[in-house]
């Protein structure tokens, strides 16, 4: 206690110096918590995103990912209903969706364009895409027939504008069937929805999972899409389904999930660069700002010497100020980080579109215990090893030589 | 140690010693040859002009510098073969200093300036200890006329208050040698003398032996003992 007292005393002793050290220190930390927080909420949202779009565990028949298919839904799930009834049973499971994965051509008479659609179950996978698609006109499907027995789609807000479309035209879908014939069905517009990413949005169709079997003359599911309550339990989740059906092929989220792993490696790289820079500069100005003490100190230190403080004496006083500079300014940033993250909870920052996408998302900063851990330790370990590089000569400096130092 | 025992064995002894100085191209030779005991409870002055050597003993006698030739035994414990950490080990224990510019630490109160000695001998310090530290740090400062002063920062403090924190803290770990250059140097007159007394008389009552290098007569008048050194040879 005496020696950390003496530790703060000393740091004290050109408070303007010490002042400037910490607020660098705390600067640093707090570009380092604020950066590192933003990748992590970028890489939690895109998360959130990709799991949304492919459910949290994709269950398939066993060669469905494996190998591509000699004809459509070849490799097709035909018991997905009673796989789906014992999914959801259990309660970690929010939802198991079967999804009919097809493609063709779309036309409105005059022209046609390519579309990849999916048959699904209209109610479930609505309200799991939540944020994830925006309705841009009209209204999502529904499983109930409709009056007159059309089959209703819903398009992508590009594909409806090479289509000419509108809630309540009518287009022709073209699609392989099963059997390797051509098969056509007459279809209605109903609503019109973005995800936000023009090149996506010129392909998708949605249409009811029975209107998709009916096209493709099968019974057959491509997938079942397990949605998790809880996105973390999603490695745990995989070996409970893995055990229950071990004859099918399973993959989660993250296996595609090709953007999310795209701009976590990127991300990654870049904050983590400029991590590691924030902390070099840090480390540079806790050791020029304790070698000055040291030199400042050299007389001093030869007194204490003399006394019969050892070394490494000298070298622990030194290193408890570099403490109590790591940690004044570490404590600093990370209350100046915390400050921000809650800032911008209330304060709606909009971010521009990323390369690629038409809007733009809000800015959040986490704050994640683990770095928040990790960035104190690290900070506080390099002061107090700035402290022992700049202090470990002069405690060994002949005594003469440093009483005589002026 | 008790008295009987150590009253008249040296408590330094410097035997056939010489050390010299690297200037540039050139070795000087600062110590020729010099021989010497002080005995326990002896009060010396050690004298001469600049540049006979009087630092260069001073230090060698402290532990804080090592002879070229010759050996230094401080209670008839030879220290050419000790290491620095023995020798650190050795002025904790048994070496004071007192140096002509105070050094004392700035940012301690003269009462933990005084307490730093006896903080650095009881690495293992318990609450019992603690106590008794503190009650002969108060004990000390009363000796040296500091009580009232004793949360006072150094520069707080006069030069006269100063060098009496500086005899405080020399003498609170009862040491059987206290190494003085130049104490009243950078004193007036009156306030040196009230210092050499003040030496004087803390040192016949612990039974301390004091090397004192200094210019000024004065002192040297009140001291037992005159060493004289000429050019790095003792007269």
């Amino acid at each position: 206690m005496k020696w950390l007292k003496f530790a703060i005393a000393n740091v004290l002793r050109n408070r303007r110096r010490s002042l400037v050290t910490i607020l660098i220190a705390a600067v640093g930390t707090a570009g380092v918590l604020v950066g590192g927080g933003f990748a992590l909420f970028t890489y939690e949202s895109l998360a959130e995103m990709a799991a949304r779009d492919s459910g949290h565990l994709i269950l398939a028949q066993r060669d469905y990912f494996a190998r591509d298919e000699d004809t459509p839904m070849q490799h097709g799930l035909e018991n997905y209903a009673a796989l789906r009834e014992k999914l959801e049973q259990d309660e970690r499971v929010r939802m198991a969706l079967p999804r009919v994965q097809f493609s063709g051509l779309i036309s409105n008479g005059d022209k046609s364009a390519i579309f990849v659609a999916a048959g699904i179950d209209p109610e479930g996978e609505f309200s799991v895409k939540g944020p994830a698609m925006t309705v841009v006109s009209g209204s999502l499907l529904s499983s109930k027939p409709t009056a007159d027995g059309a089959p209703e789609v819903v398009i992508g807000a590009e594909l409806a504008k090479q289509m000419k479309a509108e809630p309540g035209s009518g287009l022709t879908l073209l699609s392989t069937t099963t059997s390797g014939s051509l098969n056509a069905l007459d279809v209605r517009v109903r609503g019109i929805v973005s995800v936000g990413v023009p090149e996506i949005d010129k392909r998708p169709v949605y249409v009811t999972l029975s209107t998709a079997q009916h096209l493709l003359l099968t019974d057959k599911a491509s997938t079942l899409s397990v949605y998790l309550r809880d996105t973390a339990q999603t490695e745990a989740m995989r070996g409970v389904v893995a055990a229950l059906f071990p004859d099918h092929a399973m993959q989660t989220w993250r296996d595609q999930a090709y953007f999310y792993e795209a701009v976590r490696g990127l991300y990654n790289r870049i904050f983590g660069l400029l991590g590691l820079v924030i902390v070099i500069m840090v480390l540079f100005a806790v050791s020029n700002t304790l070698a000055m003490a040291v030199v400042e100190r050299t007389r001093e230190i030869g007194t204490l010497r003399a006394l019969g403080t050892l070394p490494a004496q000298i070298v622990r006083i030194f290193a408890l100020e570099g403490l109590v500079l790591g940690i004044a300014g570490v404590v600093g940033g990370m209350l100046a980080a915390a400050g921000i993250s809650l800032l911008l909870l209330f304060f709606n920052i909009q971010m521009p579109p990323p390369p690629g996408r038409s809007v733009g998302y809000p800015l959040q900063v986490n704050l994640s215990f683990d770095l928040y851990a990790l960035t104190f330790l690290s900070v506080i370990a390099l002061s107090v090893a700035a402290a022992w590089l700049v202090s470990r000569k002069a405690a060994a400096k002949p005594i003469v030589e440093a009483l005589g130092h002026v | 140690m008790t008295p009987g025992t150590s009253r008249f064995a040296p408590v330094i002894h410097v035997d056939n010693v010489s050390k010299s100085y690297r200037m540039g191209e050139n070795s000087v030779a600062a110590l020729r040859e010099v021989t010497l005991s002080i005995e326990a409870g002896e009060f010396a002055a050690l004298t001469g002009p600049s540049g006979s050597g009087k630092s260069t003993l001073l230090n060698l006698c402290g532990l804080v510098d090592q002879p070229d030739a010759g050996s230094i035994s401080i209670d008839r414990q030879a220290t050419a073969q000790l290491s620095q950490q023995d020798l650190t080990l050795i002025r904790r224990e048994k070496i004071g200093f007192v140096f002509q510019g105070f050094n004392l630490v700035p940012v301690m109160t003269a009462f933990e300036n005084v307490e730093y000695p006896l903080f650095l001998a009881g690495a293992g310090n318990s609450a019992a200890t603690t106590a008794e530290r503190r009650e002969r740090v108060r004990d000390m400062l009363a000796r040296v006329g500091l009580t009232e002063h004793g949360q006072r920062r150094p520069d707080e403090l006069s030069g006269g208050q100063r060098q009496r924190v500086a005899i405080a803290r020399a003498l609170v770990k009862r040491p059987r040698l206290v190494i003085a250059d130049e104490p009243t140097a950078n004193l007036d007159s009156a306030t040196a003398t009230q210092i050499i007394d003040l030496m004087h008389e803390l040192g016949r009552a612990n039974g301390t032996t004091f090397v004192i290098a200094t210019h000024d007569a004065r002192v040297t008048s009140r001291c037992d003992r005159a060493i004289v050194l000429t050019d790095g040879v003792l007269q």
